[in-house]
């Protein structure tokens, strides 16, 4: 509750100010999702030390396959989540995944640098992400709609550059240790997605650019009154998405080492509902990075768990379901309590 | 308000100034005498009906004008016409003596206009911090904010400024505060960022007396500094107690110009009522 404050306030007061600000920050950041994450560690952690046997939460295999695996649906939602707080939606995720690895792939196999070969693939995805931009703010439509015509577009697109077979991709050397080698005992894609997490964490939180982001996602109107320009910044976010799309899209072919044209479908939703886990709105304006990264994270845990469990796996996806729709109600518990 | 609280404001402020890179005050503009801002036979027309029809007065240096009139008579187009954000059909501004022309909010706050709207341009899943500075972030060359200095200046601006609002934090959340809090963190944006001229449209609409007094009180000091402003307001008193000269509009035409001394409240009232 707000209170009345005296008339005349003294300098005492600034240890008020600093420490409410304080609480205030906290509130705004990760912290709910941060704490609930740590603690469904510890209980894994100590059901896996009770009974590593039926519960091998902490065998190395299952360690290496998560970081491998988290990745490829963090860093698409990095870009994904970027986009929902600048206020516009990316269906077509799964489809620039597929297109720019695919890309990457039938060019490396036709005998291009592979290096060079990454670098069009990157950029494909950008463009793809701004084409999603441009039409959606030209054409002043919902990007959701956009990007569920787009997504038809860009799945047509690998259909017509390279068929419905799918594609080999087994980079050599430097560039195969970057994509799918380990550094000590963590996957390379792991590692892209910490310091892609850190890039997004500096751009988002702590450069003028990110403050433009929340303003155009949280009140687009009002920003462009204070003369943020909404149209340049949501631009920069779609490119974003684009860009993340590719580089989640290039660590997955390679991983892998082949790249199915239908593999990627629910790439966008799963990528969204990560960051609704980690606490985004779908109406934009408010989210964090470690937000999406928690999200994504126990996106995975959830199935991890249930499949060390031995559940069936037909049933994955009923509590990944419950997993968002708890999520939301959380969030929805949380804001309410605090005014 | 103390006159020391308000030096401190001022101090802050021309720190932020200087460090966000804002152009300057008032009394850096051309010499005293030359109006700051000249309306001259302003016309805008929406489809058939004419909004405003040869629009003319002028904003001198250093002074409190109040823009009056009833519901309709053209009060909002025509801020929106000197903040930029609509471009007239006819007429022309002079800014200082030269002509100009306010393409967009952009230009208008180039030259120093600063405007708080009726809907207060904020924006609600942002900290009070962030909104006082968006679009005008304190940045290092690297583009990246300083978002300690941007929390200590919101916590100045808004500890003298509107303390009766009871804000206790520039780290709170505009969506959790009341109407006229919002309002007072609009008014403390607009007066941190003070430039040459400050336009107002309808402040104090969800202001508590209090908070109303200390903009007042804060009004009258920008204008000791030299800055203009220009108060829309429904409320005659509240204008008639703070402003220096009136212009009165009715269905989109000046029907009054007067100075405070060459008026009196009862026929400011008579002339909005009637028209």
């Amino acid at each position: 509750m707000v209170t009345e404050a005296p008339a005349t306030r003294e300098v005492a007061d600034y240890k008020e100010i600093s420490a409410s600000g304080r609480r205030y920050r906290l509130q705004q950041s990760a912290i709910d999702i941060a704490i609930l994450f740590v603690g469904l560690q510890i209980l894994s952690v100590i059901f896996a030390l009770v009974d590593p046997s039926r519960f091998a939460y902490l065998n190395s295999a299952n360690i290496t396959v998560a970081l491998q695996n988290i990745p490829l649906l963090g860093i698409p939602a990095l870009g994904v989540g970027i986009l929902m707080i600048a206020g516009e939606f990316d269906l077509s995720v799964g489809a620039n995944y597929i297109f720019s690895s695919i890309v990457v792939g039938q060019l490396s196999a036709n005998g291009m640098n592979q290096w060079l070969a990454v670098l069009v693939g990157l950029i494909a995805g950008t463009v793809i992400g701004l084409l999603n931009g441009v039409i959606t703010l030209k054409l002043k439509i919902p990007s959701f709609i956009t990007t569920l015509g787009t997504l038809g577009i860009w799945n047509a697109a690998t259909l017509f550059y390279h068929g419905a077979s799918s594609q080999t991709y087994t980079p050599t050397g430097i560039l195969n240790s970057l994509l799918n080698g380990n550094f000590g005992p963590v996957p390379a894609p792991a590692i892209w997605m910490l310091v892609l997490a850190v890039g997004c964490y500096a751009l988002l939180q702590r450069h003028r650019i990110g403050n433009h982001v929340f303003a155009s996602g949280g009140g687009p109107a009002a920003a462009n009154a204070t003369g943020v320009n909404v149209v340049r910044t949501k631009m920069l976010a779609f490119g974003i998405t684009g860009f993340m799309a590719a580089v989640g899209g290039i660590l997955a072919a390679a991983s892998v080492g082949n790249i199915a044209p239908a593999s990627a479908d629910s790439l966008a939703l799963n990528a969204i509902a990560a960051c609704v886990v980690g606490g985004l709105l779908l109406t934009g304006g408010k989210g964090t990075v470690l937000g999406i990264v928690i999200g994504a994270f126990l996106l995975y845990w959830i199935q991890d768990v249930l499949l060390l469990l031995g559940a069936p796996g037909f049933y994955l996806s009923a509590f990944v379901g419950a997993l968002i729709i708890a999520a939301s109600v959380f969030y929805r518990v949380i804001s309410t309590r605090r005014v | 308000m103390t006159s020391i609280e308000i030096n401190e404001v001022t101090n802050v402020s021309s720190k932020a100034e200087m460090t966000a890179g804002a152009s300057g005050f008032a009394n850096t503009v051309g010499d005293a005498a030359t109006p700051l801002l000249e309306l001259k036979e302003i016309c805008k027309r929406y489809g058939q009906i004419d909004v405003l029809t040869n629009v003319s007065f002028t904003v001198n240096k250093a002074e409190v004008i109040g823009l009056l009139g009833d519901n309709g008579a053209g009060k909002s187009t025509l801020v929106k016409t000197i903040s930029g954000v609509v471009q007239p059909d006819q007429g022309e501004l002079v800014w200082d003596g030269k002509p100009v022309q306010f393409n967009s909010r952009e230009v208008s706050a180039n030259y120093g206009v600063e405007t708080i709207f009726q809907d207060s341009a904020l924006v609600d899943s942002m900290s009070i911090a962030r909104n006082i500075f968006m679009g005008r972030e304190i940045r290092n060359r690297f583009g990246f904010m300083d978002l300690r200095q941007m929390r200590e200046i919101a916590a100045e601006v808004l500890k003298t400024i509107v303390a009766i609002e009871g804000i206790d934090s520039p780290d709170k959340l505009v969506g959790s505060l009341s109407g006229g809090q919002k309002q007072a963190v609009a008014i403390a944006r607009a007066v941190h960022f003070k430039r040459s001229l400050l336009v107002l449209d309808e402040p104090t609409s969800a202001l508590a007396v209090r908070a109303t007094e200390a903009l007042f009180d804060y009004l009258r000091h920008l204008r000791d500094q030299g800055l203009s402003s220009i108060l829309v307001t429904h409320d005659l008193y509240d204008a008639y107690r703070i402003c220096d000269r009136f212009v009165v509009m009715s269905r989109g035409r000046t029907i009054l110009k007067a100075a405070k001394s060459e008026t009196s409240i009862e026929e400011l009232t008579e002339k909005v009522s009637r028209g």
